[in-house]
């Protein structure tokens, strides 16, 4: 009777071990989100924070890769007329969902961007990213001690930082997104899906030009 | 040179075949390099930092089409080795895989089809776009002048 007290005790206990460490575990991937969140066809919910009014009639949801150099020139040469003329005045709002296939330190970018998110922080550390790109792929400017040290310099938390990079806290968020990516179509970066309040929606491939996106929005407005 | 040239190009067949070469090779590389887009407007666009990019594209099309088509000429007209031929189409088609792969389409679906295989040849194609569009267009300089040479001599022993 004992012995087989001792071995229900071992089980009970051993139980109780699985479910603590499964939920230590799960924990770990537990986002602030509304998972509920998405722009015609394309669930944003793990994307970016919504840059913009959230309750401007059209969004642009933009698919990209931190080492992509047509993302870069995008970035450089179209995005700041549109933030210029239509986020800023509130007739559009952007989300950036990661589409990280180029190399082994695309996917590392995408999570750095969510650590600091935590830190409240998402789109100054996108724009730092963006403004650092070096032409080569996997060339090492995007690596772990580099993705900290833009960190850094936006003066997070580096404890926080460092722990949620090294953790890989968001390679499931990432994964997701680039998930998005293919399940939407998108064969390559940048690419856009332009959506109105009617939830029509039209994609745009490659880092094209403002006259286009303006050709687009404004025929949404 | 001039004189070379007459003779190759006044034969239509030659002629029509450079314009094909560099109109085929210009477009379909621009459109690679996204210099052009066709969707959802018709649209040129060169954005700054890329200007070299596409001079280069420029050059090797404009090369591609001398080049080739006086290969041509010597191997049907003056029966000769097909050594230079291989030289231009070699120049031609490393020239274009160099910005073929990139964050596109094309680089997407060598990487999708090949894994980390193809992801290894698209970042190195990606990174030395430039220098290997260099090398192409240093292979197809050499190719023509060494194609003009042999065909001044080839064609003084034949006309």
């Amino acid at each position: 009777m004992n012995k087989k007290g001792g071995i229900l005790g071992i089980l009970v206990i051993s139980i109780i071990i699985v479910i603590v460490a499964s939920m230590s575990s799960s924990n770990n991937e537990t986002f602030d989100v509304d998972m509920t969140r998405t722009h015609g066809s394309i669930s944003t919910a793990l994307g970016s924070p919504i840059l913009g009014d959230p309750l401007a009639p059209i969004t642009i949801v933009e698919f990209g890769d931190y080492q992509c150099h047509q993302c870069y020139n995008w970035f450089h040469n179209t995005k700041p007329m549109i933030m210029r003329d239509y986020i800023e005045t509130g007739k559009a709002n952007l989300v950036f969902v990661d589409f990280a296939f180029l190399g082994k330190d695309s996917p590392k970018a995408a999570q750095a961007t969510y650590c600091a998110d935590d830190q409240n922080m998402y789109w100054e550390y996108h724009n730092s990213l963006y403004n650092s790109q070096e032409s080569k792929i996997d060339s090492g400017w995007a690596n772990s001690e580099r993705l900290k040290a833009f960190a850094f310099n936006l003066n997070l938390d580096m404890e926080l930082f460092n722990e949620c990079l090294d953790s890989e806290k968001y390679s499931k968020r990432v994964q997701y997104n680039s998930q998005q990516a293919r399940d939407n179509g998108v064969r390559g970066t940048p690419g856009f899906f332009i959506v109105g309040s009617d939830y029509d929606q039209q994609q745009i491939g490659g880092a094209q030009p403002f006259s286009v996106f303006q050709r687009i929005l404004d025929s949404m407005i | 040179m001039i004189e070379i040239f007459k003779v190759i190009f006044s034969n239509f067949k030659f002629l029509a075949l450079s314009v094909i070469i560099f109109s085929s090779m210009m477009v379909l590389l621009l459109l690679v390099s996204e210099f052009i887009f066709l969707e959802p407007y018709f649209v040129t666009h060169i954005p700054s930092g890329s200007e070299l990019g596409f001079i280069l594209i420029i050059i090797l099309s404009a090369l591609s089409a001398l080049v080739i088509p006086m290969n041509l000429f010597r191997i049907t007209n003056l029966k000769n080795s097909k050594q230079k031929m291989s030289g231009s189409i070699f120049g031609s088609i490393v020239g274009s895989a160099a910005g073929a792969c990139s964050c596109g389409p094309i680089g997407f679906a060598v990487i999708s089809t090949f894994g980390s295989v193809g992801a290894t040849a698209t970042a190195f194609l990606t990174n030395y776009e430039i220098p290997i569009r260099v090398v192409a267009i240093a292979i197809l300089a050499i190719t023509y002048f060494t194609t003009i040479k042999s065909l001044k001599t080839e064609c003084k022993v034949h006309f």
